[in-house]
């Protein structure tokens, strides 16, 4: 059985008292707790500005089923960044920075239609945009379609 | 100040997957000023499967500047006694439209846009207890 797990380190002194958060988690199909999510799909992609882009098309096989994705700007200019969009409602920005520091995100994503599509807009430049889906369900489409 | 995240994924999905570790540092709009504001930490605990507000966007004490380089982080920390129950779900919306679905044990962290209105909810699938912890670091308006 495929294992995929995910871990976030968060630091902020922004508070009096540091916080500084570890966790993990181990990414298994929907409502279960043995049954690991066991297919991926990654890219790197040139967002130019002004359109908006499907990055990740939904799909109906999708619906009710486990997903997450993790989008990362790669960009190493802090003045651009990409608006991301899930079933038109505007989700928030990710941006550039040097060095490799840019911003990312990382959802569960629930493919509950067909239009709740993950899409993205650049804004400043071209934006350099890379990502990881972990999933189930997906059946290729057949030949001629 | 600073306010870092990174993510660490691993897959044996992939044959050849290395792995994946990113490090971002939090900044202002467009620049390379460290971000300011936050709610603090919090803890939540429900136990119905009706749709909450985890956060108003018009009641934070520091306005939120909309648009800017927003993130939350979310946990669904199982019942809060320890028990990592994979089972048992929490979906996520932003006013109304659902991201996705958090089981036990499962994190987010993602842009958000705080404009008001535009609340973060949370929808359990079940009437069992689960807690949810949570941070937004935000740009003050």
């Amino acid at each position: 059985m495929a294992t995929t797990t995910a871990a976030i380190s968060l630091s902020s002194d922004l508070m009096s008292s540091n916080l500084s958060v570890s966790t993990d988690t181990t990414l298994m199909k929907a409502g279960t707790e043995n049954d690991s999510l066991d297919q991926a799909r990654m890219g790197y992609n040139k967002i130019p500005t002004g359109t908006s882009f499907d990055l990740l098309d939904a799909t109906t096989a999708g619906v009710d089923k486990a997903a997450k994705v993790l989008i990362a700007n790669e960009s190493e200019d802090e003045t651009y960044y990409v608006t991301i969009v899930i079933d038109a409602k505007t989700i928030g920005r990710l941006y550039g920075g040097p060095d490799g520091s840019g911003d990312w995100m990382f959802i569960p994503w629930n493919q509950d239609d067909a239009t709740h599509d993950l899409e993205v807009t650049a804004t400043t430049g071209t934006n350099n945009i890379s990502w990881i889906v972990f999933h189930e369900g997906e059946t290729l489409p057949t030949q001629g379609d | 100040m600073a306010t870092t995240a990174t993510v660490t994924l691993s897959s044996d999905i992939f044959s050849g997957f290395s792995g994946y570790s990113k490090t971002m540092t939090m900044y202002k709009d467009g620049s390379l000023v460290d971000i300011d504001s936050s709610t603090g930490f919090s803890k939540r605990k429900l136990a119905s499967t009706t749709k909450v507000d985890l956060i108003t966007m018009a009641n934070e004490l520091v306005e939120p500047l909309d648009n800017t380089g927003a993130k939350v982080y979310i946990k669904h920390t199982g019942n809060g006694k320890g028990v990592f129950d994979k089972s048992v779900g929490v979906t996520v919306l932003i006013n109304s439209v659902e991201i996705g679905v958090l089981y036990g044990g499962d994190w987010l962290l993602m842009p958000v846009a705080v404009v008001d209105a535009e609340d973060i909810e949370v929808k359990p699938g079940s009437d069992a207890t689960v807690v949810l912890e949570y941070v937004m670091f935000y740009e003050e308006g």
